[in-house]
């Protein structure tokens, strides 16, 4: 007898999310490189501006945040362009289950693997920069909401340039005016903390966004991706 | 009930139906928009008296102002048009908005430019990171990342489709990019124009403006017929239409 049951929602949730993490955990020295990057890059500041430390004090949250911006758009390219070449992408849009949701798996998993170590590498590029201590549970904040954010709308555009070969500057084109809200809302309260100021405010309007991106960005990743590879 | 008009536009969504129609509109179009825009820079230049803070530099206004009206009505266009794409897979509208992105960008450059231009002399600053600025600024870079997009595909068909959904996220974009540079920093002075509340602008200055903007809007017309005719052309390359245009040209 055949077996037609189908696996749940969930349990197909839960092995694409498992695939995708252990297909970046066997290439661990690809997740370092972003890291690696972003501490170059950090490190680059203190020498084109001079050492003083009230400088790099003021300038160190923007730096870090776009740094952090950065070496997450050297990943981006990379979110699904293996699964296009396998053709497994096309299998998983053929799968009975919805799209939306196993791009969404796919996002995250993209996510663990690439923003996470930037976010936990934080503090160090801060530190280099001299950012007061008491700041950086308002940076880990900032960036605990600002990265899924610019995964989830990074998955768009990745989606939408899958059908083309060469991507990497087309996506710093297109993802520049999605990001600029998302820029402008981090280091508002980040600057807002060093001024002693209230920060919630900005926090809470990147708060919103992330809960609209999470809704919406999976169905639009779904959507683009059938016109991109629709052929 | 006068159906003709929903079986007019309907027929004029086929491409050899719109080839000829663009063909008879673009002239008139095009002159309209030569003679008004004339007008409205000799009311402009010559005619409108010099303001009482700015002398004759605020005269810049008469290119600038029309080129960022236009400059958010093609985003406009364009959207609608890309919409109509993707919903409804018409053809003649996916070229319609990737003939727009070029025409936009290009009134966005110029705003951009004249802007800056203006400021140097009234801010003495090329360029300041106010909102307006800055939203026009990213405006730009919405319409060449429509641009690169299409041109990145080589199904000319897919390009336009993927681009016509990337123009749409832009359309959700701009509003939130507006709002969040307002929040982040504001210099710009405020809208002199307004569609319901009496204008605070003087009416000699009004008329050559309006005048301006039409003539922009003409031109817009008349360059996307020509661009539009010509990607009907490529587009189509293998039809009989474009084969009988063809070898009409060779014979007269």
């Amino acid at each position: 007898m055949l077996d037609t049951r189908r696996p749940g929602l969930a349990h197909a949730c839960i092995a694409v999310l498992r695939r995708d993490l252990t297909l970046a955990w066997r290439q661990r020295g690809d997740m370092v490189l972003p890291v690696l990057y972003a501490l170059i890059v950090t490190s680059l500041f203190p020498f084109a501006l001079g050492p003083e430390s009230a400088l790099l004090k003021r300038i160190a949250g923007g730096v870090v945040l776009v740094t952090v911006l950065l070496a997450m758009l050297l990943a981006l390219d990379a979110m699904f362009r293996s699964d296009i070449e396998d053709g497994s992408l096309e299998q998983l849009m053929l799968a009975p289950q919805p799209l939306a949701l196993m791009l969404g798996m796919k996002i995250l998993a993209h996510w663990l693997a690439t923003a996470l170590p930037l976010i936990v590498i934080a503090p160090v590029l801060a530190g280099m920069l001299h950012l007061p201590i008491a700041i950086t549970p308002v940076l880990l904040a900032a960036l605990l909401l600002a990265t899924p954010l610019l995964s989830l709308l990074g998955g768009i555009l990745v989606a939408l340039t899958a059908g083309t070969r060469r991507s990497g500057m087309l996506l710093a084109l297109m993802l520049l005016p999605l990001c600029v809200p998302v820029v402008i809302f981090a280091a508002g309260a980040l600057a807002a903390a060093q001024e002693g100021l209230p920060w919630i405010a900005p926090i809470a309007w990147l708060g919103a966004a992330f809960v609209l991106a999470v809704v919406l960005a999976p169905l639009a990743c779904a959507a683009a991706l059938r016109i991109a590879l629709d052929s | 009930m006068a159906n003709w008009i929903p079986l007019w536009l309907h027929k004029l969504s086929s491409p050899p139906v719109f080839y000829r129609f663009a063909g008879t509109l673009r002239p008139w179009a095009i002159g309209l928009a030569l003679v008004l825009g004339l007008v409205a820079l000799y009311g402009g230049l010559v005619l409108a008296p010099p303001d009482y803070q700015q002398g004759d530099d605020y005269r810049i206004i008469f290119i600038h102002v029309p080129s960022a009206w236009m400059s958010l009505f093609i985003y406009g266009v364009m959207g609608v048009a890309a919409f109509i794409a993707l919903v409804w897979r018409i053809k003649l509208a996916e070229v319609v908005a990737m003939a727009s992105a070029p025409i936009g960008a290009a009134f966005t450059f110029i705003t951009l430019v004249t802007g800056s231009l203006w400021g140097v002399r009234m801010w003495g600053t090329w360029w300041s990171w106010d909102a307006r600025l800055t939203s026009e600024l990213v405006l730009l870079f919405l319409y060449l990342g429509v641009i690169a997009l299409y041109h990145s595909f080589e199904d000319r068909r897919q390009g336009a489709r993927t681009a016509a959904f990337l123009a749409l996220i832009g359309i959700v974009n701009v509003p939130i990019v507006h709002f969040s540079v307002n929040w982040w920093n504001t210099l710009h002075q405020g809208s002199t124009i307004k569609l319901l509340d009496p204008s605070t602008i003087a009416p000699a200055m009004v008329w050559p403006l309006l005048t301006m903007m039409i003539a922009t809007k003409l031109y817009y017309v008349a360059s996307l017929c020509g661009r539009v005719r010509a990607d009907l052309l490529a587009l189509e390359g293998g039809k009989d239409w474009v084969r009988q245009i063809a070898e009409d040209e060779v014979r007269g």
